[in-house]
């Protein structure tokens, strides 16, 4: 049972999410909200002995009901759910951040105010006058740095009050600005006896005339008729949202009157703004910057993949020993080829998560991840997606699973999982490992060719993929362009920022460990071709549906290194070439998760077997397979949703013997 | 005139908000409101406009500029 449940509301780049990794560390739980398509982070804490938990309230500029991120905060703090409200706002900003607190004023749930990022708001010469501001709210109100270790003691002081004062808001002020406007007091007194749990009739009146959709539903629903009409025609009377927020902020104005004094210099770019937003040199600054991070990100990963390797060297011991003592074939394989090697491969992979997610946690952190999102805006827009989506996209170029992490700094969840979507079909390192060999061994001076046709479906395979599942996933209101701003830089807090980064880490390792070991498992069994040389379930399939397959060009063994690449992309010539030098199909699993031996004459073995047209259909077809079990993992693990992620899987295999098909026929016509 | 049209390195204030409820609460709910003074930054094509008001550097789509409309502080 724990003392109080804290809520914490805030505008972007107001340090919300610095603040809950700090005070939850690893405790902390990341979900979806009920039904919907938004992201629901609960943690928790103790202090002094007691337990606290903490919901990060999803973020957006105001309280109104323009997305569904608003909704849910709304509701989750009118609910009660929450004993405490912590606002926080940005004290290097104060006027502008400060709305998030006169668009709360009205909900009856204690709060409290947190002036962060003091440490900015004092680089720039600003003092604040926190006593002064707490005296004209009437609710705790004070100065602190979240990156700043010493200042948490005094944040859970101030913390434990509102608590246990219940501390409310003193709107009077606000409520007097209202009364200015045209039909505020009229609309407020036929208000006066509605009662719908945790608003006022002050801020049911003020987002009535702003005309919020879901309050204007509810008043529909509550008044009577005759009442209901009255109401709308003194908003349509009124100025509506422009009044309102005009008065919010001459009320913000009176609150920081003689309570904030600084020195106004004229505002100029820093010189690395100057470079982001150059018209020419914005972009390539960008890509560089994203490219930096990518070849950063190997560094914190390295030691991590050392393991993995480790791991891998453990299955030689293993596995000798075993046979040594002789273990049954079927127990080596699976100890073996399933649960070792997919450990090493899953360590491997998750060196480079927790690189991704270090070094692309710090650009957003810093503010650069802003400059990224404003200088791609423009391009990313037109698939629907934000200006950050462009940071995922070149990640995975490298790896797909890093992509999906690098994802996690999307605030939408629409946005963030059609960008995994678009993601995939970026074809990986390993795939770029395999393609220009392929390419050269059939097309000799013609691969590059080869290479520009994939890079080509790529973009019309992003584009038409943006298409389908952006209906479904970016609603209308979340396409709007970009009113946001760009964040002063400012230092990150490590130990916060580390700990989140292990946390999300592990999180993700065990989620990959589950879900690898489940489709290798699989895969394995489906390939094991018993002690006596029979033929595998896999083979059997293969040969039984091979009059189907060779529609899109694949003759048996290539359709079984094409589901293969499915599961590692870096394994499909070692399939090949073991199936084409005559080897059981028995070794196709370990070949694709270890990236196999390949045959010495393995260029004879293709140019003797594989026609061209045919080649040219595997090459589209593993390129654009789903990229690897291990990415398919990450990506369920990001977007906390089964039925998308197997959306995805789905879409990807079938799109990619579409374009085999296509490929095939196409080679058909020219050789 | 809109926000958009103004040259990189001007005042103006904004005089009037033009657009749906959703477009007027996004817009104020960033601090740009009627009365407001914001010097503009950067004004490029194909990028969103740059501007600097209320202790706040701001990014706004060149289409939502055009809902804005300001009139230039002559310096």
């Amino acid at each position: 049972m724990s003392a109080a449940t804290i809520a914490l509301l805030g505008q972007p780049n107001s340090g919300k999410s610095t603040l809950f990794n700090a005070l939850t560390g690893l405790r902390q739980h990341v979900g979806n909200w009920p039904g919907k398509t938004v992201e629901k982070k609960e943690g928790s804490f103790s202090y002094q002995g007691k337990d606290y938990n903490v919901a990060d309230l999803p973020g957006s500029y105001s309280m109104s009901a323009n997305s569904d991120e608003e909704v849910i905060t709304r509701d989750f703090i009118a609910s009660g759910k929450a004993d405490v409200v912590c606002i926080l706002t940005d004290s290097s900003q104060l006027e502008r951040s400060l709305f998030m607190l006169a668009d709360y004023a009205g909900i009856s749930v204690p709060c409290f105010l947190i002036l962060n990022m003091a440490d900015v708001a004092k680089d720039q010469g600003k003092k604040i006058d926190a006593a002064s501001i707490e005296k004209k709210l009437g609710i705790p109100v004070m100065l602190f740095s979240a990156t700043d270790k010493n200042a948490y003691d005094q944040f859970y002081k101030t913390m434990e009050r509102a608590i246990k004062e219940k501390t409310m808001l003193n709107v009077s002020a606000l409520e007097q600005e209202y009364e200015k406007v045209d039909g505020y007091s009229e609309i407020c007194e036929t208000l006066s006896d509605t009662v719908i749990p945790g608003y006022t009739p002050m801020w049911l009146t003020v987002k009535a005339m702003e005309q919020d959709k879901v309050v204007t539903a509810k008043l529909r629903n509550t008044l009577p008729d005759s009442t209901q009409k009255t109401v709308e025609t003194l908003v349509n009377q009124s100025q509506g949202a422009i009044a309102t927020g005009g008065c919010k902020f001459a009320w913000i104005d009176s609150i920081l009157d003689g309570a904030v004094s600084e020195s106004r210099t004229k505002v100029k770019l820093g010189k690395l703004d100057r470079i982001y937003t150059h018209k020419f040199f914005g972009k390539p600054a960008v890509v560089l910057t994203v490219l930096l991070g990518l070849i950063a990100s190997f560094i914190p990963a390295l030691p991590v993949m050392g393991i993995g390797s480790g791991v891998d060297a453990l299955n030689a011991v293993v596995r000798s020993s075993m046979v040594e003592a002789g273990t049954s074939v079927f127990l080596t394989g699976l100890l073996c080829d399933v649960l070792i090697q997919s450990l090493s491969y899953v360590i491997k992979m998750l060196g480079f998560v927790f690189g991704v997610t270090l070094i692309f946690g710090l650009l957003e952190e810093v503010g650069i991840m802003a400059r990224i999102s404003y200088v791609f805006d423009n391009t990313m827009g037109k698939l629907g997606l934000q200006g950050k989506s462009v940071m995922p996209f070149l990640v995975s170029f490298g790896c797909t699973m890093g992509g999906a992490a690098g994802a996690r700094v999307i605030d939408n969840w629409g946005q963030k999982v059609l960008t995994i979507a678009l993601a995939w079909a970026v074809p990986c390192g390993a795939a770029w490992a395999i393609i220009p060999m392929l390419s050269t061994v059939f097309f000799g001076a013609g691969a590059p060719l080869v290479i520009v046709a994939l890079l080509l479906t790529m973009l019309l395979h992003m584009w038409l993929t943006a298409k389908i599942f952006g209906r479904g996933l970016v609603k209308t209101e979340d396409k709007c362009g970009m009113i946001m701003e760009l964040p002063p830089y400012h230092k990150p807090k490590w130990g916060s920022l580390m700990r989140y980064v292990f946390g999300r880490t592990k999180d993700t390792f065990f989620r990959v460990v589950k879900v690898v070991l489940l489709v290798c498992g699989i895969f394995w069994l489906l390939s094991y071709g018993g002690t006596s040389g029979d033929s595998s379930v896999l083979e059997k399939i293969g040969l039984a549906i091979e009059p189907v397959t060779k529609l899109v060009g694949l003759p048996w063994q290539l359709f079984v290194a094409f589901i293969a690449s499915s599961v590692g992309k870096e394994g499909a010539i070692g399939v090949i070439s073991a199936l084409y030098s005559g080897g059981s199909v028995g070794t196709v699993f370990t070949e694709a998760m270890s990236g196999g031996a390949t045959a010495a004459n393995l260029n004879e073995l293709l140019l003797a077997n594989v026609a061209r047209p045919k080649a040219l259909a595997f090459i589209f077809a593993i390129t654009f397979n789903l990229p690897c079990v291990v990415a398919l993992a990450a990506t369920y693990q990001e977007i906390h949703s089964v039925k998308w992620t197997a959306k995805i899987a789905a879409y990807y295999t079938v799109t990619a013997l579409l374009l085999s098909c296509i490929a095939y026929h196409v080679g058909l016509l020219i050789w | 005139m809109s926000l958009n049209e103004v040259r990189e390195n001007t005042d103006a204030i904004i005089k009037e908000l033009k657009g749906d409820a959703r477009f007027i609460s996004r817009i104020t709910s960033i601090g740009l409101t009627p009365g407001c003074r914001v010097s503009i930054i950067k004004n490029d094509k194909n990028r969103p406009v740059l501007l600097y008001s209320r202790d706040t550097m701001i990014a706004v789509n060149r289409r939502e500029c055009a809902g804005i409309l300001v009139s230039e502080v002559k310096a």
